[in-house]
């Protein structure tokens, strides 16, 4: 039971109040910035970085745990009342919630949301930290060869497997990895890329990339789009509450979204998607009443807001215990991780075992938390989606302005900024995907890493990827997620014809 | 949710800008690769800072090149239904370029200038370009957006951010 032992030292440190009050100021800013309409979770984590500068890491990773489950509920209340998912994962909820909140069940709503984004949460925190040290000890173990096809597998099914276009993802990835090699080569201290600019021998800031890709390039591309006309938000009138009924029709779809929503976050499949689309099916085909979905059937609400939750969960199980992000919000964290010279990944378990400790500690806190600060302040939320959108956009360019200039305080870094703001409005309009880029930049250092330590130690012989029984396992799964869903498309395109 | 998009998908004829993007693509990937060439192999390494830059800008080319024929084929991007946006409208580039432009300005006078008034214009330029146009309230708003983020991060947060012709005021 090492798991509880070091639990409750992560407790210790997770319930100091000094720590309390950083997780208080996370879940709030997480919150507060996750409702605006068109900030997602990852953007969220993203443009609060800069808040969390200046703290030492133990109390910046409590600050981020808050941070990154608060974007999550505020997503969830935007959905229902605006009827305006901030991400695919939200599509449901913003389909069935809006249509509740339509029928003046706005309240049961956002009541079913946050309770069931709190259980979904809480069994995911405890799946991760039983698991988190067992595959902590099995991954201490993995050769680098290994690691190398285990990112590798990453890259291909966060780009080409789940997504619409296999090509247009695997470009996305691609102009990712080549901004990761911008910079000195840790190697051997060779300047790749830099174009002669001492501010490229760094590297380009992942920061600057996110916040362009996401933020500036949202902006230029909803302007140059812009839908008129006023948005219908509901009103609401007190707290989020639920009748008996609510919670009897509420409890099996929160426990079967977590049981959904968890693999398919710790594994790399494109994020919380297909589990919240699942969860919906699932819980139509078990409905009494079939009929109610689509029309605001609170099960639709419940189990696919479990599932994107207990995900979000799922999702730091491979990022703490190897390094390897499955979403952009996980890229995200692990790039705030790296900023403070610290390598998510088995080592950390032993090396910095407090500050990991403390971390999951404050999830089940955050969550707690959470909890609270929703269900009687729905309403205060509820005015946050007033703002009128010139101002609103317009803030969240300021906001963007001040993290990437606080990173190095340099104007060329703002210029970077808005060159990647330009490439973002390139890929929304022309339907490119923008996680595979955000892994690319994220994971190709290492990558590279990986593969150079492995042929070290082959003597440059490149069989090493298909001679150890794992790593030629892991290439297999590369190959198979390549082909298989081409083959698929092929299949039923021909049926079709 | 999405509005069905208000173009057919399957238009005749190849779309110019979709081939531009995919060219622009290609080129990228040539480009680095030529630069990958000039990277030196590195000293007693079995694998140099080279090999992997070769392996990416090859990939990019050969991805751009089949991009290039399908959409030499017809293929053309259907562009993304986000929140707030309406694919019905007609695109209105002039927006988009207001934002840069006030983006641009204000990055070059935010060390000169300060920090409040740099991105005060940014704030401002981004509410004209998404339609608003009480000045005086625009005005107001900027200002105060900018003047409480500064405090904010200064003070609170203690990150050192350009005060420019503020300086002594704040």
């Amino acid at each position: 039971m090492d798991a509880l032992t070091s639990l409750f030292a992560g407790f210790e440190t997770a319930l100091n109040p000094l720590n309390l009050l950083w997780a208080l100021i996370g879940v709030t800013l997480g919150t507060l910035v996750g409702v605006l309409p068109g900030i997602g979770p990852a953007l969220t984590v993203a443009l609060l970085l800069p808040v969390t500068a200046k703290l030492p890491p133990v109390s910046a990773f409590i600050m981020f745990a808050g941070i990154y489950y608060g974007g999550m509920f505020g997503g969830s209340t935007t959905s229902i009342l605006l009827n305006t998912p901030g991400e695919s994962a939200s599509i449901i909820t913003a389909l069935e919630g809006n249509k509740m909140a339509r029928k003046g069940r706005a309240a049961a709503a956002l009541a079913t949301a946050a309770i069931g984004s709190f259980i979904a949460g809480t069994i995911g925190t405890l799946l991760l930290t039983f698991a988190a040290p067992a595959i902590a000890d099995i991954a201490v173990q993995i050769t680098p060869s290994a690691k190398f096809a285990l990112i590798m597998l990453a890259f291909v099914t966060i780009s080409a497997t789940f997504g619409g276009s296999p090509l247009r993802g695997l470009l996305s990835l691609f102009v990712g990895l080549a901004i990761g090699l911008v910079g000195t080569d840790l190697q051997s201290g060779q300047a790749r890329f830099a174009l002669g600019r001492p501010e490229l021998l760094d590297g380009i800031d992942f920061i600057t990339v996110v916040i362009g890709l996401f933020a500036i390039g949202e902006t230029l591309y909803v302007a140059s789009r812009l839908r008129k006309g006023k948005d219908s938000v509901i009103k609401l009138e007190g707290g989020a509450t639920m009748s008996k009924q609510d919670w009897r029709r509420s409890w099996g779809p929160w426990l079967r979204g977590t049981a959904l929503g968890f693999p398919f976050g710790a594994i790399p499949a494109g994020g919380a998607e297909i589990p919240t689309f699942l969860s919906y099916t699932l819980e139509k085909r078990l409905s009494k009443h079939p009929e109610e979905f689509g029309q605001g059937a609170i099960e639709g609400v419940a189990g696919p807001e479990a599932a994107n939750n207990a995900s979000a969960a799922g999702v730091l199980v491979p990022l703490l215990t190897l390094g390897l992000p499955t979403s952009a919000t996980a890229a995200i964290l692990l790039a705030a991780f790296q900023q403070y010279g610290l390598q998510p990944g088995p080592l950390l378990f032993i090396t910095n075992g407090d500050l990991v400790w403390g971390l999951i500690a404050s999830l089940y806190i955050g969550n707690v938390m959470l909890l609270a600060l929703n269900l009687p302040l729905a309403p205060v939320w509820a005015r946050l989606l007033l703002i009128p959108r010139p101002f609103l956009y317009a803030g969240i360019l300021v906001f963007s302005t001040v993290g990437v200039y606080s990173l190095n305080n340099s104007v060329f870094d703002l210029g970077l900024l808005a060159l990647f703001g330009v490439i973002g409005y390139g890929m929304r309009r022309f339907d490119f995907p923008v996680t595979p880029a955000i892994i690319g930049v994220v994971l190709g250092p290492t990558a590279e890493a990986q593969f150079r330590t492995a042929l070290q130690q082959s003597n440059g012989d490149f069989s090493i990827f298909v001679r150890q029984p794992f790593t030629a396992f892991l290439m297999l799964c590369v190959l198979a997620a390549l082909v298989v869903p081409q083959v698929l498309k092929f299949r039923a395109a021909r049926q079709a014809a | 949710m999405t509005q069905p998009p208000s173009t057919p998908p399957a238009r005749p004829g190849v779309s110019v800008p979709d081939l531009l993007v995919a060219l622009a693509l290609t080129a990228l990937g040539i480009a680095l690769f030529v630069g990958s060439r000039e990277i030196p192999f590195g000293i007693n390494a079995v694998v140099g800072p080279r090999v992997f830059p070769l392996i990416v800008s090859v990939g990019l080319t050969a991805l751009g090149v089949l991009l290039t024929v399908n959409v030499l084929r017809g293929e053309r991007a259907e562009p993304a239904a986000e929140e707030d946006t309406d694919l019905d409208a007609p695109v209105n580039l002039a927006a988009p370029g207001i934002i840069l432009g006030g983006f641009v300005l204000g990055a070059a006078v935010l060390t000169t200038a300060g920090f409040v008034i740099g991105t005060a214009i940014m704030y401002f330029s981004v509410a004209w370009a998404f339609g608003e146009r009480r000045v005086g309230l625009m005005t107001g708003v900027a200002l105060a957006v900018a003047l409480v983020t500064y405090v904010a991060f200064t003070r609170g947060l203690g990150l050192s951010l350009p005060p420019g012709v503020l300086k002594g005021i704040l």
